[in-house]
């Protein structure tokens, strides 16, 4: 359930709202509905996840992926280990774990939170 | 216990939002970067995107109709002059805003502000030649024209529509990357832009290079190795073209021409050498010489290629105007184009518009310095620096003379303060605040004949250019063109006194004595960047213009020509023949091939059997052009060093060593004067310069082979990213062509805009392409998709529309805007 709520609203929020917009959202489901630290966190991340990957993925097959091996060849001519890497992978992995874990940690923060009052 | 659970987990979550959030050094707020909803994701474009069809818009008088081709031309019909260049400004900011702020950026010194520390020096020089400090007062100075002034505002208040409105999901993906927004467009960034180009046009010395070897070698040995004028020359006004003026006094040479100071212990420039082969070409055929019996146009100007490109198409229609060209992003107007009526193109002109004078200060303050017998005050001006990643803003004081700016390296400050502290004033005609060159290209899209054309060259300044001209009343016209210092002869070839009355420019040539010609007996008018006159002209202009091989190439073509068509034309910008070979390599393989030792050598054989062209896969070429690099400098590095950092020097020309090597056989500069007790001679220096070519070419391609040592694998045209962002341009295209060729694609250099114009008194029918795209978005379709054309050779047809309710299979598109 959490993980519908949080996908739905953070889609909405972030058309507004700056990126970050997926903490305060992650935190306030996490104090609101969570039962455990661990549910809380998988919830959120996978929302943001899902999210995050399901539109990149809509916008990268639209574009046929070329801003993507642009971004990937900038990226890889400074760090140098990612040449070795698949490019779309890799930064669609980078992607992931950046709104998961600022979603993940957001909502365990906000788990917590209720803790406080209970 | 839960208490510090929270804070822990509070902070974790918080801290990683906040690092995500903000630039880390170069790296740029990776959340935000990273984000489909707002990061690099957004900047994705697909084939079938196509522009919102309505807009409402502040700013606009009337209705605007923008109609795009298959090619995402805009063609902008609008009911007046300010809603079309309102609308083009607009639309050169939606597809290029990144680039345009760039060049204003590069040429104002504040690039160290988005890119750091890397670009300070750059910066540095770019604001001691006071190219924004004149960018001002020429905007200034021009405001009194209303018609300029009206323009410029229109243009300006269209970008500025649309960078008010740009969210940071739709900035260009440039500013994503680096992590900066977008300021206000002005006027002043228009006229930046055209700064710009006179930085790169006319932006380069070579008189400290002269002046080292003046006082190393002597003015005989100056005269004879650095001549005023080649002995191969095919100047572009035909010779034998009479002058048909009286011409005004020049100032006479006075006894002393050059700095009489010690120049070697204090002159350690960082300004860039002239460079007259940034060059181009242009022509025109006349009716007689024409399939149609009307006039054909032909221009490709040659400029470091880059992506986003440097041009731009548009069509901008009016009630009393309809043009279609290559615009430069930042400014309104068509700079190379036709109309119904005619068609323009420009190429540089390399006159000497930069020179250098010696100051001698009364002090280390540097207040005053010596003219024409007392002290005279100079002005000061702090620059402040903002640099990205130092908290602090660095400064550094420019002095100025009534000549110019001082302009001075780091290295060399230490010389300054020793002892009498000496300068040097640069004198440089992009300091020109009088003229409005945009008022040139104003009245040449609303040209109908002959007489506009030469009306709208009045209004032109600099970077002075060969405008060639063709109008469907049969006329065909070139006039290199611009303000031109009326020079004494030899003026500025060297250093010269800054503290001597009669070294100051006194004067201009008057504009309507700048050569030009109309339909000459030949038959076509063309340039290539050569000098623009032979020495019958009665004003000095300088003595370095681009090598003559392109223009003895173009002009023995176009005189064989008969019924000439675009193609004829097209394959003309694309010829691959090699002026030089022709001269010089029989010369150097019976020299080289004097014992026959030669014979059984591959690289000798392969050369005896090239073509003489610089095509794509030939071998030859890539020899051949290693080859006279290598002996040119084996000839002169040892006397005239280039890379000297006391003291460089510049090579004799090309020509003049070919003239050496045919006619002084034994001139003592072949032999090397590092070289104790050994006397070099012509044929040592051959064997010696070509057996180290080939060494070069095997170390970095292996042995040779047909393919490793192809000519466009070892040239390797790059069209690199204007920000040198990796990934972003394109690497090793497959083509021809050389500096001397005149299909002048280089490593970096080549043409930028290819353009035929087929004059017609109905409807005229034009061709043209750049290596690039009209997106500046690196993810779109449209960023390089004239690339491969390009390098084959190949020109688009150009959507000249004559209304905007013109049916034609091309449109992909309409765009309405009308005010809000």
């Amino acid at each position: 359930m959490n993980y519908i709520i949080i996908l739905i609203v953070s889609a909405v929020a972030q058309y507004f709202l700056p990126w970050w917009v997926i903490a305060p959202i992650a935190f306030a489901i996490g104090a609101w509905k969570s039962e455990t630290a661990l549910g809380a966190y998988a919830a959120a991340a996978g929302a943001i996840a899902t999210l995050w990957v399901g539109y990149a993925t809509f916008l990268n097959s639209v574009n046929e992926g070329i801003m993507v091996q642009k971004i990937g060849g900038l990226f890889t001519e400074n760090i140098k280990f990612l040449k070795n890497l698949p490019v779309t992978p890799t930064f669609f992995t980078i992607m992931t774990i950046i709104g998961s874990q600022v979603a993940g940690l957001s909502a365990t923060a906000g788990y917590h939170f209720r803790q406080l009052f209970k | 216990m839960k208490f510090v659970k929270f804070i822990i987990s509070l902070l974790a979550a918080a801290g990683l939002t906040y690092a995500l959030n903000r630039p880390l050094g170069p790296v740029p707020a990776l959340g935000r970067l990273f984000s489909p909803f707002e990061g690099f994701w957004q900047n994705g474009e697909s084939k079938l995107d196509l522009p919102p069809t309505n807009l409402q818009l502040e700013g606009v008088q009337d209705e605007v109709n923008v109609v795009f081709d298959d090619n995402r031309v805009p063609h902008v019909f609008a009911k007046n002059d300010h809603d079309v260049y309102f609308t083009q400004g607009y639309l050169m900011a939606r597809d290029r805003l990144w680039q345009m702020e760039f060049y204003t950026l590069a040429a104002s010194g504040r690039l160290a502000e988005v890119v750091g520390e890397r670009a300070l020096e750059l910066d540095r020089y770019s604001r001691r030649i006071g190219m924004a400090d004149a960018a001002k007062k020429v905007y200034e100075n021009g405001k009194t024209n209303k018609i300029f002034d009206e323009v410029l505002n229109a243009y300006s208040a269209g970008v500025n529509t649309y960078i008010k409105q740009l969210k940071y999901k739709n900035l260009p993906v440039e500013y994503k990357i680096i992590g900066y927004q977008p300021e206000e467009w002005s006027p002043y960034k228009t006229i930046l832009m055209m700064m710009n180009m006179r930085n790169v046009l006319n932006g380069g010395s070579d008189d400290f290079r002269m002046s080292n070897a003046l006082s190393k070698y002597g003015m005989e040995v100056v005269k004879d190795l650095f001549p005023n004028y080649p002995s191969n020359e095919s100047p572009i006004i035909p010779v034998g073209t009479k002058w048909n003026f009286t011409p005004v006094p020049v100032p006479a040479v006075p006894a002393q021409t050059t700095a009489t100071l010690s120049t070697s212990e204090s002159v350690a420039f960082d300004v860039p050498q002239h460079s007259p082969e940034i060059g181009s070409n242009n022509w025109a055929v006349s009716g007689e010489k024409s399939a149609t019996g009307l006039p054909i146009l032909a221009n490709d100007p040659h400029l470091q290629l880059t992506l986003p490109s440097i041009w731009y198409q548009m069509q901008l229609c009016t009630p009393t105007m309809n043009v279609y060209g290559a615009c430069l992003p930042g400014a309104p107007g068509v700079v190379i184009g036709f109309n119904k009526d005619v068609a323009w193109g420009v190429t540089n002109v390399g006159s000497d518009v930069m020179d250098f004078y010696q100051i001698k200060f009364k002090d280390k303050t540097k207040k005053e310095y010596w003219y024409n017998g007392a002290w005279k005050p100079t002005t000061m001006r702090i620059e402040e620096f903002v640099v990205k990643g130092r908290p602090e803003s660095l400064k550094d004081t420019v002095f100025s003379t009534h000549h110019g700016p001082i302009v001075y390296n780091i290295a060399s400050d230490k010389n300054f303060n020793q002892n009498v502290p000496v300068g040097h004033a640069m004198r440089w005609v992009a300091h020109e605040k009088e003229g409005t060159d945009l008022m040139a290209f104003y009245y040449l899209n609303r040209a109908k004949n002959y007489d506009d054309y030469r009306k709208a060259l009045t209004y032109y300044v600099a970077p002075a250019q060969n405008f060639v001209f063709a109008s469907n009343q049969n006329d065909i016209s070139i006039t290199p063109n611009g303000k031109l210092p009326l020079k004494w002869k030899e003026q500025g070839k060297f250093i010269m006194d800054g503290s001597n009355p009669a070294h100051d420019w006194q004067g201009w040539i008057p504009v309507d004595q700048n050569p030009t010609v109309k339909n000459p007996p030949r038959g076509f008018v063309s340039s290539a960047n050569q000098f623009s006159a032979d020495p019958t002209y009665p004003y000095y202009l300088g003595w370095r213009f681009a090598p003559s091989e392109r223009a003895i190439r173009i002009n023995e073509r176009l005189e064989k020509m008969q019924k000439a068509t675009v193609d004829s034309l097209r394959m003309l910008q694309n010829d691959n023949f090699n002026v030089e070979a022709r001269r010089i390599l029989p010369v150097l393989m019976k020299i080289l091939n004097a014992d026959s030792s030669e014979n059984k050598n591959p690289a000798y054989q392969t050369l005896a059997k090239w073509n003489m062209k610089n095509d794509a896969n030939e071998v030859g070429a890539t020899i051949f052009e290693r080859w006279i690099k290598e002996l040119r400098y084996t000839v002169f590095e040892d006397e005239f060093p280039m890379t000297d950092l006391k003291a460089p020097m510049a090579y004799p020309s090309r020509n003049r060593m070919w003239d050496m090597i045919v006619k002084e056989p034994t001139a003592k500069w072949f032999d090397n004067v590092s070289t104790k007790n050994k006397q070099e001679t012509l044929q040592d220096v051959v064997k010696h310069s070509f057996k180290a070519s080939i060494d070069s070419l095997t170390m970095k391609h292996g042995p040779m082979n047909p393919d490793t040592w192809a000519w466009n694998k070892v040239k390797s045209t790059d069209i690199n990213h204007l920000g040198r962002l990796p990934g972003f341009g394109r690497q090793d295209i497959t083509n021809g062509g050389g500096a001397g060729i005149v299909n002048a694609t280089t490593e970096l250099n080549g043409p930028s805009w290819r353009m035929v114009v087929q004059l017609d008194k109905g409807w005229p029918k034009a061709y043209g392409l750049y290596p690039g795209g009209q997106s500046g978005n690196p993810a779109s379709p449209f960023y390089d998709n004239m690339i491969d054309k390009w390098a084959k050779g190949e020109l688009n047809e150009l959507l000249f529309m004559k209304s905007k309710d013109e049916k034609s299979s091309r449109i992909s598109g309409t765009l309405k805007i009308s005010k809000k």
